[in-house]
């Protein structure tokens, strides 16, 4: 479905992330983890098109997409408009919500719908009554942000990425900011979208979460791929790479 | 030779009117006998009063106007009534007040229909009144002129605040866009209105312009002045209340699909609103007061109005009240931006 071959982003002279492939299939769901400054962040917002490659090519289905090159050879991105389009598809939950505080859980779910698709407002309505009670939000519909727990907030994030419809959804360290107590309720509602089949792409810490969820896991250091394997490879006590041995160790 | 009986003859002449003058006055006299024998006290003391006046011994000259007695039965009392008044003005240029009206109440006492008399009472009895009383008197006279110049105060602020916010809105979103030209241009714009005086860029508009072809009434002169200088400080403050909005609310909007002026539109500007009441208020605030500048470009509004009944009075006490009028439009702004901004915060956890 997506296909990142060769991406490097720069950061001055530091290389955040340095010639990765990643090829994502439909209902794949995919867990990255690796110390932090590794890069997942970084390569994640290059899959939704918020952080510029600087070398590489994306692949969505099959054709190159969101980038092209000028005279010089150089890569650009395309027109806001049609990067726009791209990222309408494409869910992303952060790590700190990024809730907008001005509107309410139901009216941050209706959001996207109404200005980006042009939806009607009881479509859109509609739509996200129905998300909010999938996360199990409906009688909090009405509350502003500000008074929503950690865990509250981001399955209204959750609901308000799946407004959009999105092909794919990119989870970076959606439990990290919540408190220990929360986050079951995030992964549950986690949980229950991969059994619809969404494609995933989860950067996490929780290695229990990843075991449990992923189809593979990838782990990465400094801005490279170092494994990629299925849970019971990363996870089985024969792990021969020292660096992920290291890594689990500390955060087991 | 010639010259000296030229001389002789004139003062043969002067002589002659002097005897000639003489003679009239004796025939007058002997023509009317009865004037002299009716009231010789009365004239007598009021040509000495006279002689003292002019000898400059005041108050010899008040204590013979006074001795003049009241005409007696059939008497026609003319030497009284004058006697009386010119005491009365003298004790008036003193500021004796009590004394004047004490004179020309005696001279209605006799002649109550005198309007002389009358119109001097009155004023000393006016003037008997401590001055800032008579200000206080006076405040009632000038404060419809004032309230209607206080109209045009707030005709200048309301336009500036309708126009301001919203321009400096789209300057804002100008500087801090990726277009370099216009960004530059707005820099230049906020770098001259905000680092010169508002008094300058008054006189510039309503003084300058014409030079270059370009007369306008003081009216648009003042809202174009006040308009410009606005505009500038708010979108300086719009754009810090902008660039104080946390990155990721822009990185979310951009998630969902969203241009960057859709993000602008729907999630970053509306954010803007209650952080940027109390800096937009106390700007309004600064406007109040700064429409007073414009008194100086023939704009007729609260302080020209004011200065003008000062200038002409010289009555404190209208400037207070102006003073007040200020106080109280501050005073309701500072209020209604205190609302606005509790309403504006409901979304907010405190
Ligand atoms: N906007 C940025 N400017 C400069 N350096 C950045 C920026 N974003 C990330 N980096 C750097 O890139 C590296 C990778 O960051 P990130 O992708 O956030 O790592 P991770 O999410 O794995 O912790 C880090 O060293 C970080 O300091
Ligand atoms: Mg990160």
């Amino acid at each position: 479905m997506i296909e990142l071959t060769g991406v490097v982003k720069n950061y001055g002279s530091l290389v955040a992330v340095d010639h990765v492939d990643l090829s994502i299939t439909g209902g794949q769901r995919t867990v990255i983890i690796g110390p932090s400054g590794s890069g997942k962040t970084t390569l994640l917002r290059m899959v939704n098109f918020l952080e510029k490659i600087d070398d590489g090519t994306i692949l969505i289905d099959g054709r190159e997409a969101g980038y092209r090159r000028d005279r010089k050879g150089r890569l650009v991105m395309e027109k806001p408009d049609v990067i726009c389009k791209l990222r309408s598809e494409i869910g992303m939950v952060f790590q700190h919500f990024h809730l907008f505080p001005h509107m309410t859980a139901l009216n941050n779910v209706m959001e996207g719908p109404i200005t980006v698709k042009k939806e009607s407002r009881e479509d859109a309505r509609k739509t996200a009554l129905d998300l909010l009670g999938k996360v199990g939000l409906l009688d909090k519909k009405d509350v502003y942000p500000a008074f929503l727990s950690g865990g509250q907030k981001q399955r209204v994030a959750i609901a308000r990425a799946l407004a959009m419809r999105p092909r794919l959804m990119l989870f970076d360290e959606p439990t990290s900011a919540l408190d220990p107590e929360l986050v079951g309720e995030v992964f549950s509602t986690i949980k229950s979208l991969a059994q619809e089949g969404m494609t995933m792409v989860i950067v996490t810490h929780q290695m229990g979460f990843a075991r449990e969820m992923a189809d593979r896991v990838i782990f990465m250091d400094n801005g490279r791929f170092i494994f990629e394997g299925t849970p019971l490879d990363v996870f089985s006590s024969q792990m021969e790479n020292p660096r992920v041995k290291a890594f689990l160790d500390k955060v087991l | 030779m010639v010259r000296r009986r030229y001389h002789q003859l004139e003062i043969t002449g002067v002589r002659l009117g002097v005897c000639a003058c003489t003679l009239s006055l004796l025939v007058l006299f002997l023509l009317c006998p009865w004037s002299l024998e009716a009231e010789p006290d009365g004239y007598d003391l009021l040509l000495k009063a006279t002689q003292a006046l002019r000898e400059g011994d005041l108050d010899r000259a008040l204590h013979l106007y006074q001795q003049v007695p009241p005409p007696q039965e059939g008497q026609e009392g003319g030497a009284f009534v004058r006697s009386r008044m010119e005491a009365a003005r003298i004790f008036f240029s003193r500021q004796e007040f009590e004394s004047s009206a004490s004179m020309c109440r005696e001279v209605l006492e006799v002649f109550p229909d005198n309007l002389e008399a009358k119109n001097l009472l009155r004023q000393a009895e006016v003037s008997q009144i401590p001055q800032w009383l008579r200000f206080l008197k006076d405040m009632k006279t000038y404060l419809p002129t004032l309230l209607k110049a206080s109209g045009m105060t707030l005709i200048l602020v309301l336009i500036t605040m309708i126009v301001s916010p919203t321009a400096g809105l789209f300057i804002a979103l100008g500087r801090i866009s990726r277009m370099k030209m216009l960004s530059a241009i707005f820099w230049f714009y906020i770098w001259i209105f905000r680092g010169t005086p508002l008094l300058l860029q008054l006189f510039f508009i309503y003084y300058g312009l014409p030079q270059l072809g370009l007369t306008l009434s003081p009216f648009t002169a003042a809202i174009l002045g006040l308009g410009l200088n606005y505009s500038a400080y708010l979108a300086e403050i719009i754009r810090g209340a902008i660039e104080s909005i946390d990155a990721g609310q822009m990185e979310a909007a951009k998630a969902i699909g969203m241009s960057y002026w859709q993000a602008m539109r729907r999630i970053i500007v509306p954010q803007t609103y209650k952080r940027l009441v109390p800096p937009v208020g106390n700007e309004f605030i600064a406007l109040i007061k700064d429409t007073a500048l414009v008194s100086t470009i023939a704009m007729v509004e609260l302080m020209r109005a004011a200065d003008q009944i000062f200038n002409a009075t010289f009555n404190i006490f209208v400037l207070m009240q102006a003073a007040i009028i200020y106080l109280v439009l501050t005073s309701i702004f500072t209020v209604t931006f205190r609302k606005i901004e509790d309403r504006l915060g409901v979304y907010e956890n405190r």
